[in-house]
């Protein structure tokens, strides 16, 4: 009997410390058991301090969970594996952004087991050899077609030859001297973009970017771009400097691993960006900010009384919602802005080149645009609003986190003010958080 | 009964009494209580704790506390409390609610969280919510 004991107490032990978190739910998300390091990981992502619920946990970060489990078919499986829930977007250079990987198998009908851990250190190896990847592809494979000009050091067109023409339609007298926006559908590259692109290229040796490009004909095509710089002489004076710009047509390709792709980049309810994708570019853009400080706007966007709506016409309802919303908020933005939902009803959209006058106008823009919108779930038209809060990049913002928080305080301040409002973060808010700050 | 089994959860000076109580005053208490040092290593395990977590205290004692005993507090919330106030030479009694998972079970909890630069033994007091 007190051999039972000790064996008791060394299994529970052996559970305390196992070094990743376990957690056994029903099919709802009511946690029955859960070992000590889920709640050193999910306690922090809390928002009302209990831990009866595991999709509850999670919403803010992983709001498509509850959603997986509802759709899974068979009666028992692995219903999501190492799916990667991006929990912070951390600062470049001083603190990485904070990841954890989410793996849920059905038991039978009634049980689900959840296996979560910090992937933190994994993202970040990770992203370093990715970008090396990035360059043997751009350079090995599959180059079928491209166009190939060289660039002079404000990024415009210098010289000419044929598969300009091939890939991109144009003739030699529309290209040369122009800047290479005209590659690119409006709203999709800012001439800081492009300075950014050659910077880049200069300090990493490239710059690769997918995107919409344009043919002379207006037609479009999912193009890679890689600007090269020349030389590789630091020396060299900035006027003496050139870069090669190669263009490829990748729409091909990007059909075919467009199915992965999406799946791990968009958010599964609306289809727009997810958080992971959002703080990624929010990463960027910031890097470019400290090189270069200029104009950078954040919105944060809630839906007004959504748990309401859910309530009242039901939760498919609630989903038609949310995709209108992300598709106007779609709608509304030029292409180089990321729009993304967060998580829940949170959505943010992250917008270059853009002060906070310019961000609360196309912040206004987009409210007075769901104010008029209908949307028809179950044979009913539902009607609904968005409070927004707009903050602008300056250098007392420490990072995308601090950025968001006071867009949030701005959007907490359109809430209590009555909702169906946008406001703008004032610098004499406080900080902290919107108790203190938004009032 | 020591004078010690009067003290609740929420008593002011806390900390001064703790350290100069005796191992049956601590297992009298009616909530848990794990003393650590200044390296992090539990000191002190208190009945009630034990009974709680189904853990005897000798397979704790002498345990670093966040990474060994209860890696469910080695986050922002607790553990980096008590680094801040070391680190900043402050003093800490902050009170806050959490939820730890005794048997592996979600147990609201309330967490007293102790320390004062004057003394090596610091204590994590842990009373069930209602």
């Amino acid at each position: 009997m007190e051999n039972l004991e000790s064996e008791y107490e060394a299994l529970l032990q052996f559970l305390y410390l196992a070094p990743v978190g376990i957690v056994q739910t029903a099919l709802d998300g009511s946690i029955a058991m859960i070992n000590p390091l889920s709640a050193q990981l999910l306690m922090p992502l809390s928002r009302n301090g209990n831990l009866d619920n595991l999709f509850d946990a999670l919403d803010q970060v992983a709001p498509e969970l509850r959603n997986l489990v509802d759709q899974f078919p068979q009666s028992h499986g692995t219903v999501c594996d190492s799916l990667r829930v991006q929990l912070s977007a951390g600062i470049p250079g001083k603190k990485d952004a904070r990841m954890l990987s989410l793996t849920v198998l059905k038991l039978d009908e009634s049980r689900l087991m959840a296996v979560i851990s910090d992937i933190t250190q994994v993202v970040r190896r990770e992203r370093q050899l990715k970008q090396s990847e990035a360059w043997f592809s751009a350079v090995l494979t599959g180059i079928t077609d491209y166009a190939l000009m060289s660039l002079d050091p404000s990024g415009r067109i210098e010289s000419w030859n044929q598969s300009i023409s091939r890939v991109t339609g144009h003739s030699e007298r529309a290209v040369i001297g122009r800047q290479i926006s005209l590659f690119h559908p409006p709203g999709a590259i800012t001439s800081d973009r492009i300075a950014d692109r050659l910077v880049e290229a200069d300090a990493n040796g490239w710059s690769l970017d997918n995107g919409w490009c344009l043919r002379a004909d207006g037609s479009r095509f999912w193009g890679n771009t890689m600007i090269a710089p020349l030389s590789r002489d630091d020396d060299l004076p900035e006027e003496e400097r050139g870069y090669a710009l190669i263009i490829r047509d990748i729409t091909d390709k990007r059909e075919a691993g467009d199915s992965v792709l999406r799946a791990s980049a968009c958010d599964y309810l609306t289809g727009i960006a997810n958080r992971r994708t959002f703080f990624e570019a929010a990463e960027l853009e910031l890097e470019r900010w400290r090189r270069f400080p200029r104009p950078l706007s954040v919105v944060a966007i809630d839906a007004d009384f959504f748990k309401q709506i859910n309530d009242t016409w039901g939760h498919p309802a609630g989903d038609e919602v949310l995709r209108n919303l992300a598709q106007t908020l779609s709608a509304t933005v030029r292409e180089i802005d990321v729009v993304a939902r967060l998580g829940g009803e949170e959505f943010a959209a992250l917008l270059p080149s853009t002060d906070l006058e310019g961000a609360v106008r196309l912040a206004e823009r987009f409210r007075s645009a769901v104010e008029s919108q209908r949307v028809m779930a179950g044979g009913q038209e539902i009607r609904y609003t968005v409070s927004v809060g707009v903050a602008s990049m300056d250098s007392q913002v420490s990072g995308m986190d601090q950025l968001l928080k006071l867009a949030d305080s701005a959007l907490y301040a359109a809430k209590k003010a009555g909702r169906n409002q946008v406001w703008p973060h004032r610098a004499d808010h406080v900080l902290t958080g919107p108790e203190d700050g938004a009032t | 009964m020591t004078q010690l089994a009067n003290y609740v959860f929420t008593q002011p000076e806390l900390l001064s009494l703790l350290a100069s109580a005796s191992p049956e005053a601590l297992d009298s208490l009616d909530f848990g209580l794990i003393g650590f040092d200044a390296d992090g290593l539990v000191r002190q395990y208190n009945d009630f704790e034990s009974r709680a977590a189904g853990l005897s205290p000798q397979r704790v004692l002498g345990q670093a506390l966040f990474t060994h005993v209860a890696p469910c507090m080695n986050n922002f919330m607790v553990a980096q409390r008590f680094e801040d106030a070391a680190g900043a030479g402050s003093t800490l009694d902050e009170t806050i609610d959490y939820v730890l998972t005794l048997r592996m079970r979600p147990v609201k909890v309330r967490l007293r969280l102790l320390s004062t630069p004057a003394q090596s033994m610091r204590y994590v007091l842990i009373q069930r919510a209602l």
